[in-house]
Order: C-alpha cells, then sequence, then structure tokens
C-alpha cells in the first residue's frame, strides 16, 4: 500500500530530514572534512603528513599494538559473549528482562568510572590482589592494570554489551520452530546448536565484531588509564600529537588512516555477513 | 465403509473395524501411541485434562477443536516438547512419557513449515537422514525419491524462501517422510495456506498416507478439514475429549450441543420435554416440537433438552400435517441465499426462533419471497435430541 501511494510528499519528507540532515552536516560531515583538509594542507596542498607517517616506526607500532588489542579484546568478547547470548535467549520473558538489565548496567556507567572502579578492583592492591596475597600469605601479586592485560579487561568490560545484544537479536529471531523440528528429527543438542542455531545467529555474530572491533581501533581513555606505556593505541596516538608535538596535520592524516582502515574493514566484513545475512536475518 | 466406521464409535474392537490398508496382517490392531490419563497443568490453566486416546498403526486421527481446546497441548506432550503434569505416553509399545523428543522416532509437520533458511531444500531434506548416519549417495538417492514423490524435483537446489507456501509445505512432508517415521505429527500444517491450495494439499496428504501406510496425528481447527481426511476424529474442547468417532458419526450422531454446533452447520432448538398424549415433545419459544421417541425415553419429563436438525434435512414448502413421524411448522422468510450448489433459507418461527434450510439448487427453482409464510418439514429420524448443556451457548449464525 505504501509503496503505490506513499503518505508523504517528497517536500513533507524533505522538510523532516532537514533538521537531522544539517546536524550531520554540521557535526559530523564539517568536522570529518575538516580534519581531511588539515591532513593535506599546510599553508598549501602536501603529502607531507602522510610522509612522515608512513616513513615512523612509530606509527606501524603503534598499528599493530592497535591491532593486537583490538583482535584480542573483540575474540574474547564474542568468545564470552556468545554463551550469555544464547542463554539469555532461552529465559522466559520475564528473567529475560533481568539479565539484559543486568548486562546493560556497565553499558549505562560512565567508561571513565568504570575504568577506575576496574583499577580498584584489578590494582596492585586491589580487593583481586588483596585475596590472592592473603591467600597465599603475601606470596602472589598479579600485575593485571597499566599492561595490555588491564587494557584488555577493561575494553571487554565496554564491548560486551555491545556483543551480546547483537547476538540475542539474531538469537530471538529465530523461529523456535526450526530447532524443534530438527529435535523431532532425531538431532541432538549438539547438532542443532551447529546446523541450525549458529549458522542463523552469523548476522549477528557479524554485527557484534564488526561493532567490537571498530570501537575497539578508536578506543582511547581504557588503553590510556588500564593500559601500560607499551599499549599505546592509534587513538592515543593522535593525541599525542594533537598536544604534544602540536603537529595536526600528522593527527589529521592518522584520523584518516584509521577512518580508512575502519570503512575497509565493515565493507569487508558486511560482504560476509550479507551472505549470512540473506539465509537468516529475516528468519 | 462408513457403516463400518461408525460402528467403531460403538465400542467394538478397533481390529474388525481398522478401515486403514495394513502392511502386516499378523498384527492388525497394533496401536502406534497410547496416551493415558494425560494432564498437563500450567500454573494457572489446566491445557489438558486426564485425556487417554489411542491411535492405531496405519491410522488418521484427527484431533480438532477450537484455539485452547488442548489439541496442540495433547500433539506437544506426544512430540516431547512439553512435559506432562501426569499421565503416560506409549509410543510403538514403548514408555516414552519422559523420552527425549529426538529419541522418539517421529515426524512432524509444522504450521510455518519450520524449514531450514541457510539450507537448500535439498539440504534441509537431507537433514534427518544425515542425523541417522546414511551414506552420501543413499541420501542423494533417497532425497531425489521423495522430491520426485511431492513433484519438485526441480527445486532441490533453490532456498526455501524461494518457494510458494504451497511448495514449502510439500517440501516439509517431503522431509518428514523421507526417513520413514512411523508416526507423522502434523499441527495445522494447512493453515498458512488459501483455500485452494489447502483442499490440493488436503488430498496430497491423504494419498500420502495411503500410499505410506503411515500413522498420522493431525491438528486442525477446521472441521472440514477433519471430516474430509480423517479415519476418526478425536473433538475436544477445554482440555478433554469431547466426542470421538468416525467422520460420519460425528456428523450425524453428535452425543452432544457442543460437538453438533462445531461440526457441520445445525439447527438447535432449546426447550423442555413435555409428554403430551403419551408421546414427548419439546416445548420450545411458541410451538411444540415432535422429537424421536425412541431417542427421548432416557430423557426425564420436564427435563431441557436440545433438538438439532440439520439444515439439509429441512423441506422448505413441504405438505402434509405434523405426526409421530414429522414435524411441520410455520415459519416466515427471512431470507434466501442461492451459494452456488445449494440454496439456503434463513426463516423464523412465530415465536421468534430461527432456522436454517438448505436446499440442493436446480435449475428453474421457484424462491421464495421474502417475508412470505412457507410451511417446513422434517422428518423425525433425522433429528437428534440432545442433553441440554448449561455452559454451552450457541454461536449466533
Amino acid at each position: 500500500m505504501s509503496g503505490d501511494a506513499p503518505y508523504l510528499t517528497s517536500r513533507a519528507g524533505i522538510l523532516l530530514l532537514a533538521p537531522l540532515v544539517i546536524l550531520l552536516l554540521l557535526f559530523f560531515v564539517y568536522p570529518l572534512l575538516f580534519t581531511l583538509w588539515n591532513s593535506v594542507y599546510e599553508g598549501g596542498l602536501t603529502v607531507r603528513a602522510y610522509e612522515e607517517l608512513f616513513t615512523s616506526t612509530l606509527f606501524y607500532k603503534v598499528l599493530r599494538t592497535t591491532f593486537v588489542i583490538s583482535f584480542t579484546a573483540t575474540a574474547v568478547s564474542l568468545l564470552l559473549g556468545y554463551p550469555v547470548a544464547l542463554h539469555i535467549s532461552r529465559q522466559p520473558p520475564g528473567r529475560r528482562v533481568i539479565y539484559l538489565t543486568l548486562v546493560m548496567l556497565p553499558f549505562w556507567t560512565s567508561i571513565l568510572v568504570k575504568s577506575f572502579a576496574l583499577t580498584v578492583l584489578l590494582g596492585y592492591s586491589g580487593i583481586i590482589n588483596q585475596m590472592l596475597g592473603s591467600i597465599s600469605g603475601g606470596q602472589l601479586n598479579i600485575p593485571m592494570v597499566f599492561n595490555r592485560f588491564g587494557a584488555i579487561i577493561g575494553m571487554i568490560n565496554y564491548l560486551l554489551p555491545f556483543m551480546i545484544l547483537s547476538i540475542l537479536g539474531s538469537l530471538l529471531a529465530q523461529d523456535p520452530n526450526l530447532a524443534r523440528a530438527a529435535e523431532v528429527m532425531g538431532a541432538g543438542r549438539f547438532r542443532i546448536f551447529r546446523k541450525v542455531t549458529l549458522p542463523l545467529s552469523m548476522p549477528g555474530v557479524m554485527a557484534g565484531v564488526i561493532i567490537n572491533f571498530t570501537l575497539s581501533i578508536g578506543m582511547y581513555i581504557t588503553p590510556a588509564l588500564l593500559g601500560g606505556r607499551q599499549d599505546m593505541m592509534i587513538a592515543n596516538l593522535i593525541d599525542f600529537y594533537t598536544r604534544q608535538t602540536l603537529d595536526w596535520p600528522v593527527a589529521s592524516a592518522i584520523a584518516v588512516v584509521l577512518l580508512a582502515i575502519s570503512g575497509i574493514l565493515v565493507a569487508i566484513l558486511g560482504k560476509v555477513r550479507g551472505s549470512q545475512g540473506t539465509m537468516g536475518a529475516a528468519a | 465403509m462408513m457403516d463400518l466406521m461408525s460402528q467403531n464409535t460403538k465400542g467394538q474392537s478397533p481390529a474388525m473395524t481398522s478401515p486403514a490398508p495394513m502392511r502386516d496382517t499378523k498384527e492388525p490392531a497394533k496401536m502406534m501411541i497410547e496416551v493415558q490419563n494425560l494432564t498437563k497443568q500450567y500454573s494457572d490453566f489446566r491445557a489438558l485434562d486426564h485425556v487417554s486416546l489411542s491411535v492405531r498403526k496405519g491410522e488418521f486421527v484427527t484431533l480438532l477443536g477450537p484455539s485452547g481446546s488442548g489439541k496442540s497441548t495433547l500433539l506437544n506432550l506426544i512430540s516431547g516438547m512439553t512435559a506432562p503434569t501426569s499421565g503416560t505416553i506409549t509410543i510403538d509399545g514403548t514408555d516414552a512419557t519422559n523420552m527425549p523428543t529426538n529419541k522418539r522416532g517421529l515426524g512432524m509437520v509444522f504450521q510455518n513449515y519450520a524449514l531450514m533458511p541457510h539450507m537448500t531444500v535439498f539440504q534441509n531434506i537431507a537433514f534427518p537422514l544425515q542425523v541417522r548416519k546414511i551414506s552420501k549417495e543413499e541420501i542423494r538417492r533417497r532425497v531425489m525419491d521423495v522430491l520426485k514423490l511431492v513433484q519438485l524435483e526441480h527445486v532441490a537446489d533453490r532456498r526455501p524462501r524461494a518457494l510458494s507456501g504451497g511448495q514449502q509445505q510439500r517440501i516439509s512432508l517431503a522431509r518428514c517422510i523421507v526417513y520413514n517415521p512411523s508416526i507423522i505429527l502434523m499441527d495445522e500444517p494447512l493453515g498458512a495456506l488459501d483455500k485452494k491450495l489447502r483442499e490440493d494439499m488436503q488430498l496430497e496428504i491423504k494419498r500420502l498416507h495411503a500410499e505410506l501406510g503411515v500413522t498420522m496425528l493431525y491438528v486442525t481447527h477446521d472441521q472440514d478439514e477433519a471430516l474430509t481426511m480423517s479415519d476418526r476424529i478425536v473433538l475436544m474442547r477445554n482440555g478433554r475429549i469431547e466426542q470421538q468417532g468416525s467422520p460420519a458419526a460425528l456428523y450425524f450422531e453428535p452425543e452432544t450441543v457442543f460437538s453438533a454446533d462445531f461440526i457441520g452447520s445445525s439447527n438447535l432448538f432449546s426447550g423442555k420435554l413435555k409428554t403430551v398424549d403419551g408421546s414427548k415433545a419439546l416445548q420450545i419459544d411458541g410451538a411444540a416440537l415432535s422429537v424421536p421417541q425412541a431417542q427421548s425415553a432416557s430423557f426425564a419429563d420436564g427435563s431441557d433438552a436440545v433438538l438439532l436438525v440439520r439444515p439439509e434435512n429441512v423441506r422448505v414448502g413441504g405438505q402434509g400435517a405434523a405426526s409421530a413421524e414429522h414435524n411441520s411448522i410455520v415459519a416466515t422468510v427471512k431470507d434466501t441465499l442461492v451459494l452456488g450448489g445449494v440454496v439456503r433459507h434463513f426463516l423464523t418461527l412465530k415465536g421468534g426462533v430461527e432456522v436454517i434450510a438448505q436446499d440442493l439448487n436446480q435449475p428453474g427453482m421457484a424462491l421464495p419471497s421474502r417475508g412470505s409464510e412457507v410451511q417446513i418439514t422434517w422428518r423425525n429420524e433425522d433429528a437428534r435430541l440432545l442433553p441440554a448443556d448449561p455452559s454451552f451457548s450457541k454461536k449466533q449464525v
């Protein structure tokens, strides 16, 4: 019905879209273009910033660190998040709401607060190390913050709700009769999971991975607060160029490279997701 | 055949009247499903209330009833997807009350087909065979055989979503029969299809049932479907079995007002039985109807009763006075509808009671004009006297 007789005239549509378009142009597109411009304009057009970047060992090191940390954080968050999402999807609606609230709780807390809370929990004289100390008689103290472990723990803490929610979405979208049908046909739980539940949840998994990874590679506060000196990530490097060396063109160039990498990743994963999506998205 | 089947309900040995083709003549009365005193209690609702039911090998049994009558609950209990509160389930001679679903060896067809959207048609049908660890060549052969059986060989490599509803349901049938389950459960399998397709599929399911000799337990709320397909109909109401028997038995010999009303269309006259001149008559608003005397013997004088007369047994414009064998009464024509093959008259008796009469349509047939008075008649042998059911209110026609 809406296909052959649109409810809105195109003029009304434009009017309704205008506020959002203006907002995006002003606070998203303009800064983006400004950054791009900044990276190539220093009194005249130049690729000096990019040259400096691509010949800098620091940049490559930070880039590698960023990828390793992001990949690890995303992978762990997937491994931890999938079983949680699966469990929540199998709860009756009432209990599901309670569990979802628990998942969302860290989501609603400021990332700054969470990071400091984690230092209290994981620090040298934090709760866990105090417990370990009292058990081992002061022998045992595991450094868990201001190193890569801390950075990754902090990131996972932030990333998990995104992973769980997107996987849960595609689990709940599955027709429960599919698993029942498989069961009647004689399939055991493991086979049902492997052949039905898992493949049909791939769109959610891919969405979760994309969100997690893109959030990870742009992460700033958490690695700064919980990571060690060796764990500088790209966002921290941008900060370094912006505030320490005041080399804005290079900072902008890094931002542009980061954006390009994110874009390429989303495009690649979106391809995978697309092929899976046609199979199960609307199931 | 009809006679044979209706006798079934009168307590004869099922072995003597078993209507389905038997492969194993030595055990003609083998019970494939036996359910005893099965109850399913949810916190505030009893979905199934001490139901006992047996299904013979090769039989086509339909669970019929309105929504909430317990028919789907019973099917889910038999499939093992829900656990009973009490009672036992025996499948093919083995106690299956607490057996996991995947060990019960059943086949099931769902209303929404439940085909795996991420698999091709071939992979869907191969799935139950892979579970059974059958070799690749054997799987290919059996899948193609069964696709031939449902006449859909050409869609093997398509995904289910690329098929029409009717095709999808045939694929889901194929997926079910490919592993030869001895029992197939069907949960409103034709509910999502349009009328024409539904009728085609009814024939197809009947054909497959006859060819494969499989035991079928079929759930529907559609009485036409139940009447067309079943060897036996189990009519359910409020978690209990209201009446069971052959389609003919349920249609011609309903035992309760609910059965009479649910199956077929019906005129139900409520009133009090009174003895006049030695024979009982039903006193309704503004008229006294004579009733089948043999049936009325079990009713006390002055008791509430309901007289069932099917519309096709009511003659309009007939002659003759009322007698012990006939009812003849004056009615006013409210409306007459010509519905293709049949003509349906809507009439009112003097006291305001409404009557429907149905005739076969014939060329040149004279139709009574609206508002005219006509004589309507029916034979008492076509009527049925039923005990009044205070919990039942007839739905408005």
